[in-house]
């Protein structure tokens, strides 16, 4: 890890590995007491110790406090995986259109676009669930797929049009024009020459959408108020335990387990595609 | 196959900058013509305007006849390399050179077959499957040249596709486009800002300057007829000497030497000519006195001080200094042509390039007996800068 060239000694080792060791820590060991939990059974929670002594799947498939035995956590599965899936697609494809126009056209109010679009990136969404919860019940969005999809698209299109613009900044206008020569119409030379080349920019977005989506609970549990809509985050907080006495502590785990293999499998298949330098050979050089 | 005519075609911008002004010549058929002139003198604007990237102000465009002013670039069957190839990297060579093959759906047979065929024509057959961020930039260039090629246009426009190559490569491939040129026979449009490229390479040249064309003419023309100042300066390498001098009927007064100029050249001054005047003399138009084997030819012997001498095995240089610069006159000018054509080596003094014979004993530091060919001489208007001189009849090339 030391800079090339430089020599690495035993203490720039010792010095690295322990660093590393405590970076890598510090991140996975909450997610492995997740896991543990998960699989602890009800009546050694308070055991104390950091590994269940006799491990279980009860909180995820048991008959009567297993997650997936409450119609409520597939249910919720299901709307998360839909409204971000959606939510991610539309917002890539308009923020792609959106940074191309800023990008290449020169027109009025193009920097106000984008501190615009940043603006409302920044706007604190809080503000906004009052009023959005009123508008969505007079428009019977309240409840619905759209009534997430809209917010969630509304508020990660900036970030998706600014790291798409610097994306299509990278590439060369001279490819449009040639495109454009060599017979296409323009949206042919989109389509066929851009598009390709700023995937990688539109698969960095998708993850950043997905993740937004994924994770949200502020509107998850303000514009939700049954199984139609309300995804995982939101639905959470709904479980009961086995009695009222009970909190439903291996049930919260077992579920944040589910919900967490996806964004990792996501930004798993994504990252492949996020190749650096897919341009190089366009251009002289 | 396409005849091209510009009919004072022009652009201006929003902000008023008129990029090209009334650019009127036409392009034969099967021609090889080329733009040149130093950077943001328009010629790029031009190209793009003819291929339909620019939108054309005012002026009529018509390719074989048609007004095509307002026709897409797609529908234009023209065919571009650019300077940076644009070539498409996230596809194979081949892709690339289907590109535009399958954009007209070509069959797949007959696409191939073209492929292959401009592929062997600039020896890329073994390198159709990489991708071009393994290839070289000559390949680069290559594979930029073969797209254009394969889908027979009706004309080929190049906008400086050589000036990112090494300069040995940059020779090799201007013999390979000057080539396939000559086999395909396709009306090619070149833009270039290296006059060097342009007297090689084109039929035709028209040279210009702050969006107006100089000179539209075959490099011959160019060299011995040129029509103004920066025309002159701009074409030959060295450039030519510019000096003052005063016209007297047939008695030209230059700062060295007084010259008594032949028929051949009084007979070809345009009316009313005479007064100061701006000399334009070529380097070879000198010569070493004693070298000189033809006595009897007009000109005129003078004494230089050689500065400095530059040997290049088959030519040598003498550069040396005469009283009295045409220097305030032509600052505008040398500005434009980003070189010293204006030799200017302090107050009221020239500096002049002669091209010696390399047998010429020479010595920097050291007196020298040149002697000037009065025949070759070109003279200027100082304040329109325009030749004074009629180009002899039959040599001038209809623009």
């Amino acid at each position: 890890m030391a800079a090339p060239g430089s020599k690495v000694t035993g203490k720039d080792r010792v010095f690295w590995g322990v660093g590393i060791f405590m970076v890598v820590a510090y991140a996975l060991i909450p997610v492995l007491w997740l896991v543990s939990l998960s699989l602890t059974p009800a009546d050694e929670l308070g055991g104390g110790g950091f590994w269940p002594d006799n491990p279980t799947l009860e909180n995820y498939t048991g008959s009567e406090t297993g997650v997936f035995q409450d119609d409520q956590f597939p249910a919720a599965l299901k709307n998360s995986l839909g409204i971000a899936l959606i939510a991610t697609v539309l917002a890539v494809i308009l923020a792609t259109f959106a940074a191309y126009a800023i990008v290449r056209l020169d027109f009025p109010g193009k920097n106000l676009v984008m501190a615009g679009a940043l603006a409302i990136a920044m706007f604190p969404q809080v503000s906004i669930i009052g009023p959005l919860f009123n508008m969505w019940r007079d428009l019977k969005l309240f409840d619905t797929w759209p009534g997430l999809i809209i917010p969630y698209m509304t508020f990660t299109l900036p970030l998706a049009i600014w790291t798409l613009s610097a994306f299509f900044r990278e590439i060369p206008w001279d490819l449009d024009k040639a495109a454009r020569i060599d017979g296409a119409t323009p949206f042919q030379a989109f389509r066929k020459v851009i598009a390709p080349l700023a995937a990688p920019g539109m698969f960095t977005s998708a993850i950043l959408v997905f993740i937004f989506a994924w994770n949200d609970f502020l509107f998850a549990t303000s514009l939700t108020s049954t199984n139609r809509a309300r995804t995982v985050p939101a639905a959470i907080t709904f479980f009961t335990g086995s009695s009222q006495f009970t909190f439903p502590t291996g049930q919260i785990a077992a579920a944040s387990v589910v919900v967490t293999i996806p964004i990792i499998v996501m930004v798993l298949i994504f990252q492949r595609r996020i190749v650096s330098g897919l341009t190089s050979g366009a251009v002289k050089g | 196959m396409a005849e091209i005519v510009l009919d004072k075609v022009s652009k201006q911008y929003g902000d008023g900058f008129a990029a090209v002004k009334e650019a009127d010549f036409t392009i034969g058929d099967g021609e090889f013509f080329i733009l040149v002139g130093p950077s943001g003198c328009g010629k790029s604007t031009l190209l793009n305007m003819i291929v339909g990237l620019e939108d054309i102000t005012s002026g009529e465009m018509r390719v074989d006849g048609e007004r095509v002013n307002d026709v897409d670039p797609k529908d234009r069957n023209m065919a571009m390399v650019f300077q940076s190839y644009a070539i498409y990297p996230h596809l194979t060579v081949r892709e690339n050179m289907e590109f535009p093959l399958k954009l007209r759906k070509v069959p797949k047979d007959q696409m191939r077959q073209k492929v292959e065929e401009a592929a062997r024509m600039l020896e890329l057959t073994e390198h159709l499957d990489r991708k071009p961020g393994n290839l070289s930039g000559g390949q680069r260039q290559r594979v930029a040249m073969g797209r254009a090629i394969v889908r027979e246009p009706a004309a080929f426009l190049m906008d400086e596709p050589l000036s990112n190559l090494d300069a040995k490569l940059r020779v090799q491939m201007r013999t390979t486009i000057s080539k396939l040129q000559q086999r395909l026979g396709t009306t090619t449009v070149y833009v270039t800002h290296d006059q060097v490229e342009a007297m090689t390479l084109g039929d035709r040249v028209a040279v210009m300057r702050r969006g107006e064309v100089q000179q539209v003419a075959s490099p011959r023309e160019l060299y011995s007829h040129p029509a103004n100042l920066f025309v002159a300066g701009f074409i030959g390498s060295p450039a030519m000497n510019l000096l003052p001098g005063t016209l007297d009927g047939s008695t030209l007064t230059l700062p060295m030497v007084e010259l008594d100029l032949p028929e051949s050249v009084t007979g070809r001054l345009v009316e009313g000519a005479g007064g100061e005047v701006i000399v334009g003399i070529r380097p070879e138009n000198f010569e070493d006195a004693s070298l000189v084997g033809d006595k009897e030819a007009p000109g005129a012997t003078f004494t230089a001080h050689v500065d400095v001498i530059e040997w290049l095995g088959s030519e040598l240089f003498a550069h040396f200094e005469v009283e009295g610069s045409a220097a305030d006159t032509l600052t505008d000018l040398a500005a434009d042509l980003e070189k010293v054509a204006i030799g200017r080596s302090g107050e009221d003094r020239a500096e002049v390039v002669a091209r010696l014979d390399v047998t010429s004993d020479a010595c920097e530091q050291a007196d020298l007996e040149l002697w000037l060919d009065a025949r070759a001489v070109h003279l200027f208007d100082p304040d329109t800068g325009r030749t004074l001189l009629a180009s002899p009849e039959g040599a001038t090339t209809p623009g």
